[in-house]
């Protein structure tokens, strides 16, 4: 997948977007919807994720990303300025921090083919609770009630597995720069 | 710098996946500034939100989504070599550009006194910020204007030496960012980029240190409540 969006920043490759698009526009939809917006509004931003895909290509730097993962913040952030708009207000760089270069090295830089394996495998590794804890974090503005609702468990209980969970995931994913 | 105190996992994971709200999410990207360890959690988060993307059952698109996007695409995006530009910050490059004015229009935090030396951080750059009221003895408070999110509280606070913030407890999470200075409350000791996250339960009151005004950023979640009369003062504010 990588590749397509360098094939579009190397040469404005319609054939590539187009994998790219039937890949994941469904999925942008998929996972838009699932953390509250409508499937209307969810199909419009997959579209603009996607064209953002193409505009932006030339910005996508293999190595310190998997696509997919490039593709997950210009949803995320096409989305939370979508639910700003909607409260009437302007845009803001929620994270300007990324326009500044992380000192990493050369021999700490994975290639993303096998960070996104990485992650996988430590999410594979988490339990099927721990899993779903991750989950909900990531879909849930209010994740610790919707936790505890979810798992039938109280607010505390649910506090303090997430902790346990994501701790669990550190520790997997420690050496993932 | 050198910061001893980070955002949760949980706190990292949710900006990581964009559903922090608007205030502690302020606080959060001024934190990442200063600090490359949280920055590197908060890609780790990034790269698992990739692979939940990657994982998600494909939702149906309308028939003419691929057509439409296609007719919307325009000419070849302007090639080259592939640049050094950073995960995530393709769709963030614009909304920088049409981001509100820069700090020379921003209402800038009136009475607010800073140290030799200190800068509030970038992020606040094109914040309005309210004229610092007083609100205690030798405290100092201000709201942070975070129009995109009209029920977030977030307040520059400006704390003379030895000085006490009163005590108060809050229904969600407070977070606090240290821009100069330090703290202490119970659970330690607090200096210039240390994020602190305290639970709703914790009925505290941070005391500045001896040696120098303490300057910060507190977000609440939920709804502050300080005792005593001040609690009646300041209620009209927060």
């Amino acid at each position: 997948m990588s590749a397509l969006v360098v094939a579009i920043a190397r040469t404005g490759d319609r054939e590539a977007f187009a994998l790219l698009f039937r890949h994941f526009a469904p999925r942008v939809k998929a996972f838009l919807m699932r953390s509250g917006l409508a499937a209307n509004t969810a199909e419009e931003l997959a579209q603009e994720t996607l064209l953002t895909v193409w505009r932006k290509a030339s910005y996508f730097d293999p190595t310190r990303a998997a696509a997919s993962t490039w593709i997950f913040t210009i949803a995320r952030n096409l989305s939370i300025d979508m639910k700003r708009r909607e409260r009437n207000m302007g845009t803001v760089d929620l994270d300007a921090v990324d326009e500044e270069a992380d000192e990493t090295s050369g021999e700490t830089i994975l290639m993303s083919a096998e960070r996104e394996a990485r992650v996988r495998a430590a999410l594979a590794k988490l339990s099927e609770e721990q899993a779903a804890i991750v989950r909900l974090s990531f879909f849930q503005e209010k994740p610790h009630s919707q936790i505890a609702q979810e798992l039938g468990i109280p607010l505390g209980t649910a506090k303090s597995r997430v902790r346990l969970a994501l701790s669990r995931l550190r520790t997997l994913l420690e050496d993932l720069k | 710098m050198s910061v001893h105190s980070h955002p949760g996992d949980d706190t990292l994971l949710r900006y990581a996946a964009g559903v922090l709200p608007a205030g502690p999410a302020l606080l959060v990207e001024i934190h990442l500034q200063a600090c490359p360890h949280c920055r590197a959690a908060v890609r780790r988060f990034e790269a698992v939100g990739g692979v939940l993307l990657d994982a998600a059952e494909p939702a149906a698109l309308a028939g003419d989504a691929f057509a439409r996007t296609l007719a919307r695409l325009g000419p070849a995006p302007v090639s080259g070599p592939v640049s050094g530009g950073l995960t995530g910050s393709g769709a963030r490059r614009d909304h920088l550009e049409a981001g509100p004015s820069g700090s020379a229009a921003a209402p800038r935090a009136e009475g607010l006194v800073l140290p030799d030396g200190v800068r509030l951080p970038r992020p606040l750059a094109s914040r309005r910020i309210g004229a610092m009221m007083p609100v205690a003895p030798g405290v100092r408070m201000g709201r942070v204007h975070v129009p995109e999110d009209g029920q977030s509280n977030v307040f520059l606070f400006q704390i003379g030496p030895g000085r006490a913030i009163p005590r108060h407890t809050h229904a969600g999470t407070e977070y606090t960012h240290v821009i100069c200075g330090g703290f202490s409350d119970p659970s330690g000791h607090y200096g210039p980029g240390d994020l602190v996250e305290a639970d709703g339960d914790v009925d505290h009151s941070p005391r500045v240190d001896d040696d120098g005004t303490c300057i910060c950023l507190a977000a609440f979640e939920g709804r502050l409540r300080f005792h005593g009369l001040l609690g009646v003062v300041l209620r009209p504010f927060i």
